[in-house]
């Protein structure tokens, strides 16, 4: 358990490098010792909220990814990959659409969204033999794209001026973040965090083998069901603030494994930190790369995850 | 020998050219009352072959509509985008598709003799497929003001309107003419135009707009950025801190951005919606959009 204390400790340590490195740069140099208006209206109106999100969106997301692949059995259980993000994502556009500006109407319907698109891909993979690897990542395919379709159809009949901010939200954007959406994100990542890290004890029973935590008094339908509504409620609140940031609940979990094993009482909680991490930095390039112009992050961790992730396939 | 065979070549050759000839010649009897044509060069510099008077012409952009309407050969248009509206008469003609993507069939179906396509609309592959189709495709590249009348005058010479093209090229040029003669302010006002608030995009170096907010007496604070339309930074919106912000009207586009909430333009009063089509089409409004732009810079302040 030493060993697992130090990396606790290095990973405070580097979330809080890189939070300072990402408050410290940005498209306009701001100068902390000669503060003017100016430069106090950019740290804290625009540069302090985007960072603090973009550190509760990874954790949130990393925490959703560490679950439900030790729930799912499955390696491959993310929620881009598993069209949770999607039905998230829809579920945003459509109370955009239908309810405009209603306060808190876009996480909660994020929250339907990503609700109905876990269960569906749930009862779409298992079968009577129990569940199955490939089922489930051919359920999130089709989950995935058929919502893709839904997407596609409804931005079409937006009109092109209210279309051409969703493109780069969908994308995953970090540009839009307010101090409520980052108070609403920390909520969700602090809740899962403790939550998720309390089902730790069952989730690696039931990696097992669900008889065998059967057999030890792990409740399986309760512990299922909380997974579900947490992951649910973490991926919710993240598409409703900033898109869909893709690969993050993907090589988050793969990596914090090849570090510390497969304890999930260590993988769940060291997953949201390195997520927050990961994002963080991401968006910092996001934001910097080819300033005063701006990327979405999510083209960012897609382009890190996405060859990391082929490399981490071919190590195991 | 060696003679006389080059002379068979040259022979049989003439007999192949000449046998194909009357072959085509044939066919084109056969099938279409003979139209003259001839041989006119796009803005891309190809060779397009078009009736000598086009009477039926397709446009694909709404640019374009009005830049056929102001050269006075509106009612040779068969077809047009869905986002064509103006001059109101071109509501009514048939709609082939919007400007992203047009309908081939749609388009082959009102029997054009020529498609006149903007550079603007990105539409190069699609243009490529019409190819083949027996309508010629022209297209017009329009970087701003500096090529409107003369677009005008060659649409003119294309539909045999040449007159009233030509007017409407001068009276275009006047009217440009007449702002750049007013008096200038002393130093050039500072003027961000926000094309969308959410998402802050805005105009760059590429745009023609910036040109646009240049002559009328302003300067664009992102004319340094590279690219057309970039999505700004709102670090840097708050350092540009403009005195005038344009918002080019739209739904999604009613206030500046929270960003700007500090910024000299929101303080004194000085931020002004003006029509997205007259700003964005680069065809004869943009003469009333310059007009436009260079009073609201020499407005004062509203002052608090």
């Amino acid at each position: 358990m030493k060993r697992a204390n130090y990396i606790f400790i290095l990973l405070i340590a580097g979330l809080a490098a890189a939070l300072a490195v990402a408050l410290l740069v940005g498209s306009e140099r701001v100068s902390v010792f000669e503060m003017t208006e100016q430069g106090r209206a950019i740290l804290i109106d625009i540069r302090i909220p985007r960072v603090l999100l973009g550190a509760c969106v990874g954790a949130s997301l990393a925490l959703a990814g560490a679950s439900l692949q030790a729930l799912l059995r499955n390696p491959l259980a993310e929620p881009y990959l598993l069209g949770v993000s999607n039905g998230a994502a829809l579920g945003t556009l459509l109370a955009f659409v239908l309810l405009g500006d209603v306060a808190g109407a876009r996480p909660v319907l994020a929250f339907a969204g990503a609700g109905i698109a876990t269960f569906a891909v749930y009862q779409m993979a298992k079968s009577r033999a129990g569940m199955n690897v490939e089922r489930l990542v051919l359920a999130g395919v089709i989950i995935t794209t058929f919502l893709s379709s839904i997407i596609v159809l409804l931005t079409s009949l937006l009109d092109a001026a209210r279309l051409r901010g969703y493109t780069f939200w969908l994308l995953g954007d970090l540009s839009q973040a307010t101090y409520n959406g980052f108070y609403m994100t920390l909520a969700a990542a602090v809740a899962g965090t403790i939550l998720l890290t309390s089902q730790a004890r069952a989730l690696n029973l039931m990696m097992i083998g669900e008889r065998d935590a059967f057999d030890h008094g792990v409740e399986i339908g309760r512990v299922r069901m909380i997974i579900f509504g947490m992951a649910s409620v973490l991926v919710g609140t993240s598409v409703a603030a900033s898109g869909s940031v893709g690969y993050v609940g993907l090589i988050v979990p793969h990596i914090v494994r090849l570090v510390v094993g497969s304890d999930n009482r260590l993988v769940v909680p060291m997953s949201a930190f390195a997520g927050a991490i990961f994002v963080v930095l991401a968006d910092t390039v996001a934001r910097t790369a080819i300033a005063p112009r701006e990327l979405p992050v999510g083209a960012i961790t897609a382009l890190i995850g996405a060859p990391l992730f082929i490399f981490l396939l071919r190590r195991t | 020998m060696k003679r006389r065979s080059i002379k068979m070549q040259m022979i049989c050759l003439l007999m192949i050219v000449a046998g194909s000839l009357l072959v085509a010649c044939g066919r084109q009897v056969a099938e279409l009352p003979a139209v003259e044509m001839r041989v006119v060069k796009d803005d891309l510099g190809r060779e397009v072959r078009l009736p000598v008077k086009v009477t039926r012409a397709v446009s694909l952009a709404p640019s374009i509509t009005e830049m056929v309407f102001a050269a006075g050969a509106g009612d040779r248009l068969v077809g047009v985008t869905s986002y064509c509206d103006f001059p109101a008469a071109a509501k009514n003609i048939q709609k082939v598709g919007d400007t992203q993507s047009p309908n081939i069939e749609a388009i082959i179906a009102v029997r054009p003799e020529v498609i006149f396509v903007s550079t603007a609309s990105q539409l190069e592959s699609f243009a490529s497929a019409l190819e083949g189709q027996s309508a010629a495709v022209f297209v017009l590249d329009i970087r701003g003001l500096g090529d409107v009348a003369d677009r005008l005058r060659r649409l003119g010479q294309i539909f045999g309107s040449g007159e009233r093209a030509e007017l409407a090229a001068i009276e275009f040029e006047n009217r440009i003419a007449a702002v750049e003669r007013r008096q200038k302010a002393e130093r050039p006002v500072r003027v961000l135009l926000q094309i969308s608030e959410a998402d802050l995009f805005t105009i760059g170096r590429d745009s023609f707009i910036t040109e646009l907010i240049d002559r009328a007496g302003g300067i664009s604070v992102t004319a340094d950025i590279p690219g057309g339309y970039p999505k700004l930074s709102k670090e840097t919106a708050i350092a540009l801190d403009p005195d005038v912000i344009i918002l080019s009207d739209s739904p999604d586009n009613l206030k500046p951005n929270d960003a700007l909430k500090n910024s000299a333009a929101v303080r004194s009063g000085r931020v002004y919606r003006v029509n997205a089509d007259i700003l964005s089409r680069p065809g004869p409004r943009l003469a009333d959009a310059l007009e436009q732009l260079a009073t609201l810079f020499r407005q004062e302040p509203a002052g608090n």
